[in-house]
């Protein structure tokens, strides 16, 4: 479903990404763990155009997006959900899921994705008023969580979903994304907890300094000596 | 004398409202785009003088010019999102300031080689309302309740349609509105051009009230850069609150003492404002 080949990313003369390669299919959920300024959130903002890649190739159901502005990524059918939850502070949290429903394909559903939603998140249906600015850390992930469904997305991405939440809010946000993938999503899901990201996985990807450096389903990363020890802390 | 302040005061309220509507467009255009259009009251002149001009060399009827002097000025509005803005969104805030204060030199040029240095206004004579010894001009009226009518008009654009729902999420993250799907250049070009828009509207409700020449927009520069810096850079509900503080001040001012002086007191209360509070009566702290 998404080709990520070989990509170089640039900002100025830093290079944060060198010669990066993943897949992502149908219905999978592919994690990429590594450290801090391993280039994880990188690798999502170019994939969605918001970097652009200086070479290699970035394929979306067999078309070329890479060089695509985001807002043609996004119409493709993929979503983001960014790094510590950004939404917009002063919409009120129906129009930040008003404004997921933005591009052209998913604006005629927009309604009952919306109440799909409620649905799902009642504690967004009870707050759809209140300014987002006014929401707790996991209430704010939720709704950029469920911000990122609007859109009508095939694949969705998650930018360090469980950053500054307490670790109870952190197992709701990933049952959360357990619960996307019953429903057959695909997901790529960026995080430094690897311990929690591992859980819903079936591939991973270890990122340090900008390259790939070790690659497999769930259990060759449980069994991986260097892994363990560096990231899981067994 | 009690009449004359009530009047002046009177004035101050129903100019504000005008005013208000000026530094709602300069806000709009700052808070979205992040730049300072610095000649925006040079665009009410223009305005002014293309519905002079389409009424009397085209012999429109009045509202027909004021119609086409409307969708003029947005189309100017975006013309200059494609030719200064556009090219200069990277650059560094003072190379776009003063790109755009050349603009002002530019503009008042540009009218005086076109129409001439002589004063030039339509006239209308608009009837004076009684209130017992209150005196108020029908003029000055019709302008306040229109500019409310288009900052209502402008209130359920923001907040009830798609484009006003991306404005207000550019104006507050523009990276993660792009990652949301919208093209935040489109945006831009519709922030700039409602904003021309709004000089037309200015300029309309002018009309009535003023003559035109070629430095006419200066003051209105300045006024609204006053106001929206006063009310806070972005703040639209501070903008809108300052527009009527300023209005009234300098109308009781101006009747208390000379025009002059009133512009004086805008200016020192906008520098004491620099100095006390820079983020404005509604502005957030920085």
């Amino acid at each position: 479903m998404l080709t990520v080949d070989a990509i170089d990313t640039y900002y100025g003369e830093f290079q944060a990404l060198e010669g990066v390669s993943l897949k992502v299919e149908k219905g999978q959920t592919v994690i990429v763990v590594g450290p801090n300024g391993a280039g994880k959130s990188t690798l999502l903002k170019t994939i969605l155009g918001l970097q652009k890649a200086r070479t290699g190739s970035i394929k979306f159901q067999d078309e070329e997006i890479s060089g695509l502005a985001p807002h043609k990524v996004v119409e493709r059918g993929i979503s983001m959900v960014p790094e510590g939850g950004r939404v917009f502070p002063e919409l009120s949290v129906q129009d930040n899921l008003r404004v997921g429903s933005y591009n052209p394909v998913a604006r005629p559903n927009a309604q009952r994705q919306m109440e799909q939603i409620f649905s799902l998140f009642p504690i967004l249906s009870d707050r759809k008023r209140q300014a987002a600015g006014s929401l707790s850390g996991g209430e704010r992930q939720m709704l950029a969580i469920a911000r990122s469904l609007m859109s009508c997305p095939k694949l969705i991405m998650l930018d360090e979903p469980s950053l500054g939440l307490a670790p109870l809010v952190v197992n709701m946000v990933f049952d959360f994304i357990q619960q996307m993938k019953k429903e057959g999503y695909a997901i790529l899901l960026v995080e430094q907890n690897a311990n929690k990201a591992l859980k819903v996985a079936d591939y991973a990807y270890l990122v340090e300094s900008g390259k790939l450096v070790y690659e497999g389903d769930r259990d060759s990363f449980d069994k991986n000596p260097y892994i363990k020890t560096a990231y899981l802390g067994l | 004398m009690l009449e004359e302040l009530l009047m002046a005061f009177i004035n101050g309220i129903l100019l504000g409202g005008v005013l208000a509507l000026l530094a709602f467009g300069l806000n709009l255009i700052f808070g979205v785009v992040k730049i300072i259009h610095m000649a925006y009251g040079q665009f009410v002149m223009l305005g002014f003088y293309f519905i002079y001009y389409f009424h009397t060399a085209w012999h429109m009827p009045l509202l027909v010019a004021m119609g086409a002097g409307i969708v003029v000025m947005g189309l100017l509005g975006m013309l200059v999102q494609l030719l200064i803005i556009n090219p200069l969104l990277n650059a560094p805030r003072l190379n776009q300031l003063l790109a755009l204060a050349s603009l002002i030199i530019v503009l008042e040029n540009l009218a005086q080689v076109i129409w001439g240095a002589d004063y030039r206004g339509i006239p209308i004579s608009m009837p004076i309302i009684q209130f017992g010894d209150i005196f108020i001009r029908s003029s000055y009226l019709l302008a306040f309740l229109g500019a409310i009518a288009t900052l209502g008009i402008l209130y359920l654009f923001l907040h009830k349609t798609y484009f006003g729902l991306a404005i207000r999420s550019v104006a507050q993250d523009v990276e993660i509105a792009k990652g949301m799907g919208i093209n935040p250049k489109v945006i831009y070009y519709i922030t700039l051009a409602a904003g021309g828009a709004l000089t037309g509207v200015v300029a309309a409700f002018f009309i009535p009230i003023y003559t035109v020449h070629p430095h006419f927009g200066a003051s209105f520069t300045l006024m609204a850069f006053v106001i929206v810096v006063f009310g806070g850079m972005g703040n639209l509900m501070g903008g809108f609150i300052s527009a009527f503080i300023i209005g009234v001040v300098t109308s009781i001012t101006a009747v208390l003492t000379s025009t002059e002086v009133a512009d004086i007191l805008a200016l020192v209360m906008f520098i004491l404002m620099m100095m006390v509070r820079p983020q404005g009566i509604l502005g957030a702290k920085a």
